[in-house]
């Protein structure tokens, strides 16, 4: 077994800084423990072994990317960091970007985050530094990684992973609207049921949908455990279900009112009982009959 | 002898991605400089024309992560002043509050970046302490260490009570001293000196001529901040006093960045001291007509300025940004031709540059 030193090299792609400037401080700031991981940070990418990569990688920096990946030695491990080297995050739509880096480098840790947290970002480059040993050592069965930090709370108003109350939700399509990575999808399965999607690899933590939702709905949790390994890429998806109800009375499909918003509505009354289960027509209807029949 | 030198477009010293190519003489005196641009270019100007007004105030906070409360600021002023809202005096000290806060922080990174490539640890690690206590306030009231997500288009999305207000003061008391003693060391430490006084120097006329702003401006003796010249916001009543420096080299720039830090913080304390009650934004959304607009703001580097034209549907029809580093850009190849080769990663943060404002 041979000693793994990890020699780090950073490259930004295009970023807004962002991801770079948590860098530095993950790299500068004790607290953050890069030190204890024992990371050196090196001057030329030719004697890198650890690529950390920011940025959505614009057309203007791939040539650039492409060449200077011809330099490493193999083998050597890719932590992508922020939501833009994970999946262009707010940028996807932009003629001039040519990422993810995935398409031009094997990435081995994705770090989400807008910018990630400088301990999301420790995550992450810890998880790359086992995956650079298992590469080296040869390891046939990859060990568990382990982790640096044992709790991911950050403080409470921390915007961390979004999550979402399906009891709460009506479909709405507020937060899809407003959300600017496009990272939240709402489809309909055809009987009955929505599906309420947040792509935690292209979201950008910026809590509008949390903020414009009208029923309170979709939240932030304060939980900052977006370092992920590459296989798990494309499952770090929050899935809710949000279904039509069926009406007591005449057996249509239909979407009852929220609980979050008849609470709003009803401040003084027990909200669990006034959903009863049937549809706003049969409700017209019995209502009607109750005043004038 | 003359010797080709290329840096970058990837290099450690380099947060940003840009590329150098130079030619020096046997001293390593940069005898011609070309820089090669284009690396940060995210196509945001029409990327802003997909996106509705709501997905634009997180997008425009994308722009740069360092001045990430000032494009939403300016951008919100902008639709603002299309759609004739004004926003409550609550919100408006909010906004400043955040402001304030973010060029403080600002500031601070870039002084920190300084004494990375003067070689000066210890003074490097110090600056990042004190910045620091700044990044776990914006995460604890706002929710990220970078991007505040501050403000709304009738207002801000936040709110300070009495238990966020004692957090802000208690963390500018520990900052204040802090602050405080590294303008000192910046001022007088030997090494500092030595190698920061007389490098990039660009004097006052070629300064007045290429029209930089923000401290690069103030390091050169000149003052057109905004908040001064144009007051937006609170900024009438607050009245910010500027620090002006005359050595035009990238000290003096160093000490205008300190002299509005020193500031910042002062009117922090006062708009915290004197919050007006009420209402944080308009509750009523309007509608947004067709129009145009032009605000300016003060980024932490300088002059920042928005355009924007709407018609009427939900997103904007074009919206064109100037931002502080374009005018500061040109200034890179007076303070660079004649200087030593070695100064020149140096030279370009004493610009405080954001390549990411500049290409979008
Ligand atoms: S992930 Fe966010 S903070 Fe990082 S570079 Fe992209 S936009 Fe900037
Ligand atoms: S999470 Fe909120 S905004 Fe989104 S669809 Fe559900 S209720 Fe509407
Ligand atoms: S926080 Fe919400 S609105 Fe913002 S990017 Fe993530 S899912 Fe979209």
């Amino acid at each position: 077994m041979s000693e793994v030193i990890p020699k780090l090299f950073r490259i930004n792609t295009g970023s807004c800084n962002g991801c770079d400037v948590e860098f530095v401080a993950t790299a500068f700031v004790d607290k953050f423990q890069l030190e204890t991981l024992g990371v050196e940070l090196v001057n030329d990418v030719k004697d890198a072994n650890l690529l950390v990569i920011t940025g959505p990688l614009t057309a203007r920096s791939e040539s650039f990317l492409k060449n200077t990946l011809t330099k490493l030695k193999k083998p050597f491990v890719v932590v992508g960091i922020g939501t833009c080297s994970v999946s262009c995050g707010i940028f996807r739509d932009s003629y001039a970007i040519n990422g993810p880096i995935d398409k031009f480098v094997e990435v081995d840790v994705n770090v989400a985050g807008c910018p990630p947290r400088p301990q999301s970002i420790a995550e992450g480059i810890a998880k790359g530094i086992k995956v650079l040993e298992q590469k080296m050592n040869g390891e046939a069965t990859p060990k568990a990684i382990d982790t640096i930090f044992k709790d991911f709370s950050a403080p409470d108003s921390f915007r961390g992973r979004m999550s979402l109350n399906e009891e709460n939700c009506t479909a709405c399509r507020t937060c899809e609207i407003v959300c600017p990575s496009n990272a939240i999808e709402i489809s309909s399965t055809g009987d009955g049921w929505f599906v309420h999607k947040i792509w935690h690899n292209s979201c950008c933590f910026c809590g509008n949908c949390a903020y414009f939702c009208p029923t309170g709905a979709i939240f932030s949790t304060n939980s900052f455990d977006t370092a992920k390994l590459q296989s798990e890429k494309f499952s770090d998806v929050n899935v809710g279900y949000i279904d039509y109800k069926k009406c007591s009375s005449c057996g249509d499909r239909y979407m009852p009112p929220s609980k979050g918003l008849l609470s709003k509505a009803y401040t003084h009354d027990d909200v669990t009982k006034l959903n009863e289960k049937i549809c706003p027509k049969c409700r017209k209807e019995a209502n009607f009959k109750r005043m004038y029949a | 002898m003359k010797e080709k030198i290329t840096i970058g477009p990837f290099h450690p010293e380099l947060e940003e991605s840009v590329y150098f190519k130079l030619v020096a003489d046997e001293n390593r005196t940069v005898t011609h400089v070309e820089i090669i641009n284009g690396f940060i270019h995210r196509g945001m100007e029409s990327l802003v024309t997909q996106k509705n007004f709501m997905q634009n105030l997180i997008l425009t906070e994308r722009v740069c992560s360092l001045c990430s409360n000032n494009h939403p600021f300016a951008y919100a002023l902008a639709v603002e002043k299309i759609s004739g809202v004004k926003v409550p005096p609550r919100a408006e000290a909010l906004r400043v509050i955040a402001d304030e806060v973010k060029r403080v922080a600002s500031d601070l990174f870039n002084l920190a970046m300084l004494t990375h490539l003067a070689h000066h640890h210890e003074l490097m690690k110090d600056t990042m302490d004190a910045r620091e206590h700044m990044q776990d306030l914006k995460e604890i009231i706002w929710g990220n260490r970078m991007d505040m997500s501050a403000n709304q288009l009738t207002g801000v999305k936040y709110d300070l009570n009495e238990e966020k207000i004692k957090l802000i003061l208690e963390t500018i008391a520990l900052v204040e001293p802090k602050v405080n003693a590294l303008q000192d060391r910046y001022e007088n430490d030997e090494s500092i000196r030595a190698k920061t006084i007389g490098v990039g120097v660009l004097p006052y006329e070629d300064a007045l001529e290429l029209g930089v702003t923000g401290p690069v401006a103030r390091g050169s003796g000149i003052n057109n901040d905004v908040r001064v010249v144009a007051p937006y916001s609170l900024y009438g009543e607050l009245k910010p006093k500027v620090t002006l420096r005359d050595g035009c080299d990238v000290h003096s720039r160093a000490m205008a960045r300190f002299g509005d830090i020193v500031e910042a913080i002062r009117m922090i304390k006062e708009v915290v001291a004197n919050l007006p009650e009420g209402d944080t934004y308009v509750e009523k959304r309007p509608h947004i007509p067709a129009g145009e607009a032009v605000v300016r703001v003060e980024a932490p580097r300088g002059e920042l300025i928005y355009y924007l034209k709407t018609d009427g549907s939900q997103k904007p029809v074009r919206m064109k940004w100037k931002v502080p580093t374009f005018t500061n850009w040109e200034a890179l190849k007076v303070m660079i031709l004649g200087d030593k080769v070695d100064n020149v990663t140096m030279i370009l943060n004493s610009i405080d540059p954001c390549i990411s404002c500049t290409e979008r």
